[in-house]
């Protein structure tokens, strides 16, 4: 089916949540936004209003007090709301404050070097091969490796930790009771790991997230261990999955567009943009929710409080009244660029400044070393709804033997 | 010579301000603007102008 089609004009109803969109999900934006900036998607087992151009997802991140995070809109095994996901204003900024600094700027810029490090590990790992499942190799385990190094976790514990994220973000057993019972029992699980690993850090002396959590203040006194456990459970959740599939997005589109490929493989210096770009045009996280505060109009609907809203950050990001004429088209030097691939307002991704760090390094040395590359034949791309992973991504390039030290 | 303001309340720390022209602004540790330069020289005006104009939330403005 052509993507467009899942916006029906007739009856005011869209479904993001459908494979062929998530493949390509520009033609589906573009009709949404021409003709119904205020759809209906009768999915999770209740209506959503569904929010689509630029400036309206703008003014609605900007909002909290209209459009509140405090809500469980989904539900991904969790026993409290995620801190500070689900946490609204004023409260929120309180948490904002003893975890952004965790993971600023100036914080994650010195880990550049051992991410290197990490990232030409990993291609090693398969570049003789002239061959590589792009996703189980190299997009899936990166994130996940500095992530357990962050928090001083074992890395034998990747395995299992990747298995929980999917078992909650996408347990896909076909049945909706099903999928609820695996997350919580995920959920459970997940708890129970990172209660034992706080525990472990009491009273001492390490660098890493889990022991500076311990030793923070949010308003003059100690976090709870249920509040620790609410950002671990966000952490894991929003730090592994969103990496990876920008990183599976990026690949996938710069294996098919080699004129854009050569500009990356060519100029290093235009990573960083280019970066911005991949998340602009793809824009993994499709869509974030929020859940209507107070009574509020917009194109003539009248939102109710209550009502479940998408604020459909894709769409936004595509949208030619802020991008310009080639708001479809990527284009890895474009200059001014005020996506919101990462939200906006004050629940905007706190940890963006990683996530920058990861995917221009892995971006700089997968093209340094591996400049020419495609899609290997007949391979099918399938595209996960929601957060846009690809299921499996074969790559093929020229082998390149490895130097192995004695 | 050109002028930049900065209204803080609005900034959330997207970052594009201080990557786009690290000479003219910096982070804090929360990852919002600091504003190191608020007249700069004509040589950063150009890169100066486009952080401004990539700000998401439209904390930063200019007067020329």
């Amino acid at each position: 089916m052509d993507p467009g089609d899942a916006v029906n004009p007739q009856t005011g109803e869209a479904n993001p949540y459908l494979p062929e969109v998530a493949a390509n999900p520009i033609p589906f934006y573009e009709r949404l936004r021409d003709h119904l900036p205020v759809a209906m998607f009768e999915g999770f087992g209740r209506g959503t209003w569904i929010i689509s151009r630029y400036e309206d997802v703008r003014w609605a991140l900007k909002h909290p007090e209209i459009f509140s995070s405090d809500f469980v809109a989904v539900d991904i095994g969790q026993d409290r709301p995620l801190i500070p996901l689900q946490i609204d204003p004023p409260e929120h900024a309180k948490y904002r404050r003893v975890i952004d600094p965790t993971i600023g700027p100036h914080e994650v810029a010195p880990l550049e070097g051992e991410l290197r490090v990490v990232v030409n590990d990993v291609i090693d790992s398969f570049i003789a091969r002239g061959s590589v499942d792009a996703h189980a190799e190299f997009t899936v385990p990166l994130p996940c490796i500095v992530f357990l190094s962050m928090c001083g976790l074992p890395l034998e514990d990747l395995d299992k930790l990747l298995v929980w994220k999917d078992n909650i973000i996408r347990p896909n057993t076909g049945d909706p009771e099903q999928d609820a019972k695996v997350r919580r029992a995920t959920g459970a699980a997940l708890y129970a790991y990172f209660e034992d690993a706080i525990d472990q850090r009491r009273g001492g002396s390490g660098t890493d997230l889990l022991t500076r959590f311990l030793t923070s203040e949010v308003d003059g006194r100690s976090m709870s261990q249920e509040e620790m456990l609410d950002i671990c459970y966000l952490f894991v959740l929003g730090g592994l999955d969103t990496v990876t599939s920008t990183l599976d997005c990026s690949l996938a589109h710069l294996a098919q567009d080699p004129i854009q490929r050569q500009l990356l493989a060519d100029d290093q210096s235009i990573v960083p943009a280019a970066v911005e770009e991949m998340l602009r045009y793809h824009t993994p996280v499709m869509q974030i929710l929020r859940a209507v505060a107070q009574p509020v109009e917009l194109h003539g609907h009248k939102f109710e409080v209550g009502d479940t809203v998408m604020l459909m950050l894709g769409s936004a990001d595509t949208d030619p009244t802020e991008f310009g004429e080639d708001a479809s088209e990527f284009d890895a030097t474009r200059e001014v660029n005020r996506h919101l691939a990462f939200g906006g307002g004050p629940h905007r991704c706190l940890g963006s400044h990683l996530a920058r760090l990861e995917l221009r390094v892995a971006l700089e040395e997968w093209h340094r070393r591996i400049p020419d590359y495609t899609v290997a034949e007949g391979a099918h791309l399938e595209y996960s709804p929601g957060i846009r992973e690809i299921v499996s991504l074969p790559l093929v390039f020229e082998p390149v033997t490895v130097a192995v030290a004695e | 010579m050109m002028r930049i303001h900065f209204e803080p309340d609005a900034c959330v720390g997207h970052g594009r301000c201080y990557a786009l022209a690290p000479q003219v602004f910096d982070a804090d540790d929360l990852g919002h603007c600091v504003v190191l330069l608020s007249e700069p020289p004509a040589e950063l005006a150009d890169a100066a102008r486009l952080a401004v104009a990539s700000c998401p939330e439209d904390a930063l403005t200019i007067d020329e």
